[in-house]
């Protein structure tokens, strides 16, 4: 381990205030001991030049699947007061409010039949990888209404339920949405881009549930053994790229102006209550909405494609939940045993909201707000829930998936794409990508194992096992 | 070929050179077409880029930004770059050719550009600068 980290039990570790000049608060993060193999040395500077950020509260925290990121580990959780605190576009990441959400079929696992046609049907469906866009542009008014309404607006335009919204974080859209501060290009961006899945480590993936691991909370959240479910990872497309690219811009500037002293550029912020801080938050939480609509165009795509193959109904597909792993927001938390108003900011970390917390829907109150956690291609997803614990010590969060070990390019000149892609239609998983490389980049080898990163969260008690899915096909752009 | 790949867990990170200022740039723009796409050939459809920053490194940024909106708002492949720099201005050729899904597709959306940490160097006569393309 790392010269300066102490182990405060099985799963927790911390770095004392003075790792890095300037620490107002420790840093802690969860892992095991076996996936302290992974820990980067850069990824804990990042963990500690965080706390030295004004305002921060309690904890820079990090989640097992921390690694290497852009100012903030990707993993990283850190909450700061209203007042003396600030907002950091590094804290979110260019990929504003990309999240994953889970949609439950009423189709058995022996019903399925040719998965192959499935995945094939859904990839023509769904407009997946880099250059392609939704079959219908929206119109500027149009594209204002989403960003102000979210989910909503998709489900009021016929692309849903009313109930998948209260099965939404927030139920689909931040109140405080901004377009103003939206530039003309991230417009511009988001007008052909709706509806579409994009590239990556973005994938849309047939699921069955393998495993129960706690049968009260799996029936209140409707998941049930040999289930086939769907789960879809997206986010805000080339508007919330074009948006963190724009406010990164002036939210530099605003750290000279304010006199804010940060040990990396990448951390630039601002005052949370400076012009900059609330244009960037505004036009933020229209992105996060973007994400939204976009999720939600998508699951009709999959109804639509279900009842075409399988002539199931509609609403006979449910929305498990819907989570957001790369935001910030203002929430309600204790600090020092006095509840407060924070900006907790999530990068690569799941909100994980025990039972009777706010923003959960109200037949889920005992049990605690669903956490969606996508293993890597070919590997198990997550369903867990939330806990009180995660309120105690994460600001309510968890981790967000399982981290890359394996750099792209090293993934792509080691790994053949052709071979996985045989590799795991040998144990009946089907891949559709645009192409070998993108199964290369994202092979299951290039990341940690979803199983340890859970099972590191389940031990410490920030969000509790409920299910585990097997993947049976997948799309990649 | 005066950009090479270096090892970055999570995102793209490029080590490129050029003689001069230009070149760099152009260089530059190669490495981020070559994470983008597949293929890249066509030259027959040209854009215009013109631009003014306060700092070479920022003329860089906006400079790769703008390319990376008009890929994306015109569907247009990218191959190479002509950059003429004067102070801390440009002007700059893009070729490149209607995206085909058949053929260009299988590279990575690049989310954005790592403005920090930007520094253009001059090692033995050369221009160079490291970049993180943010996937």
């Amino acid at each position: 381990m790392i010269k300066g980290i102490k182990r405060i039990n099985e799963v927790e570790w911390e770095l004392e205030k003075g790792f890095v000049p300037g620490m107002h608060v420790p840093a802690k993060f969860f892992l095991s001991e076996k996936l302290s193999e992974t820990l980067e040395e850069g990824a804990i500077k990042q963990l500690a030049n965080v706390a030295t950020l004004p305002g921060i509260q309690k904890y820079s925290l990090a989640m097992p699947d921390i690694h290497w990121g852009y100012g903030f580990p990707i993993g990283g959780v850190a909450a700061f007061d209203m007042e003396e605190g600030i907002i950091s576009p590094g804290g979110v990441g260019f990929d504003i409010n990309c999240g994953v959400r889970l949609v439950t079929t009423p189709l058995h696992i022996s019903e399925i039949g040719k998965v192959k046609r499935l995945i094939n049907d859904l990839f023509h469906t769904v407009p997946t990888g880099v250059g392609t866009k939704a079959d219908k542009t929206l119109t500027g008014n149009e594209l204002d209404d989403m960003m102000h309404e979210g989910s909503k607006w998709a489900v009021e335009q016929g692309y849903g339920l009313k109930d998948d919204l209260i099965r939404c974080e927030d139920n689909g859209c931040m109140k405080e949405a901004n377009i103003e501060y939206i530039s003309k290009k991230a417009r511009q961006r988001g007008l052909p881009q709706c509806g579409t899945l994009g590239s990556g480590n973005h994938f849309l993936e047939v699921q069955t549930v393998k495993e129960i691991m706690d049968e009260e909370a799996a029936l209140k959240f409707g998941v049930s053994k040999d289930n086939v479910c769907i789960m879809i990872h997206c986010g805000s497309r080339g508007l919330g790229h074009q948006v963190c690219t724009d406010h990164l811009k002036d939210i530099e500037s605003a750290t000279k102006k304010y006199g804010i002293n940060i040990p990396d550029g990448q951390l630039a912020c601002a005052p949370i209550n400076s012009d900059e801080g609330r244009a960037y938050f505004g036009a933020m939480a229209a992105s996060a909405n973007y994400a939204w609509a976009n999720r939600q165009m998508i699951t009709h795509m999959v109804r639509e494609v279900f009842s075409k193959i399988y002539k199931t109904e509609y609403e006979d597909l449910k929305l498990v939940y819907d989570v957001s792993h790369n935001v910030a927001k203002f929430e309600e938390h204790t600090v020092d045993g006095i509840k407060k108003m924070v900006c907790v900011h999530r990068k690569g970390a799941t909100r994980a909201f025990g039972p009777h917390c706010h923003d959960i829907p109200k037949e889920l109150l005992e049990i605690g707000q669903p956490v969606i956690i996508p293993g890597s291609m070919g590997t198990s997803s997550y369903l867990l829930k939330g806990t009180l614990t995660a309120m105690e010590k994460t600001f309510g969060s968890t981790c967000h998936g399982s981290g890359r070990v394996y750099s792209r390019s090293k993934a792509k000149k080691e790994i053949s794409g052709s071979a996985i892609k045989e590799e795991l239609e040998r144990q009946g998983i089907f891949v559709k990508a645009t192409s070998n490389n993108v199964i290369a980049e994202e092979a299951p080898g290039a990341y940690k194992s979803s199983s340890e990163v859970v099972s590191v969260v389940h031990k410490a008690g920030i969000s509790l096992e409920v299910a585990r899915l097997e993947p049976l096909g997948v799309i990649k752009g | 070929m005066s950009f090479e790949e270096l090892e970055h867990t999570a995102d793209f990170l490029f080590r490129c050179r050029g003689s001069t200022k230009d070149e760099l740039f152009e260089e530059t723009a190669s490495a981020m077409f070559s994470v983008m796409f597949e293929n890249r050939k066509e030259n027959k459809i040209q854009r215009k880029i013109k631009l003014s920053s306060d700092s070479p490194e920022n003329l860089l940024l906006d400079f790769l930004s703008e390319i990376l909106f008009i890929s994306e708002t015109e569907n247009l492949v990218f191959s190479e770059t002509r950059v003429k720099i004067n102070n801390n201005s440009l002007e700059a050729v893009i070729y490149g050719g209607k995206f085909n899904i058949n053929l260009h597709s299988g590279g990575t959306e690049i989310k954005g550009i790592s403005r920090s940490g930007v520094e253009i160097k001059k090692y033995d006569g050369k221009y160079e600068i490291s970049i993180i393309f943010d996937v």
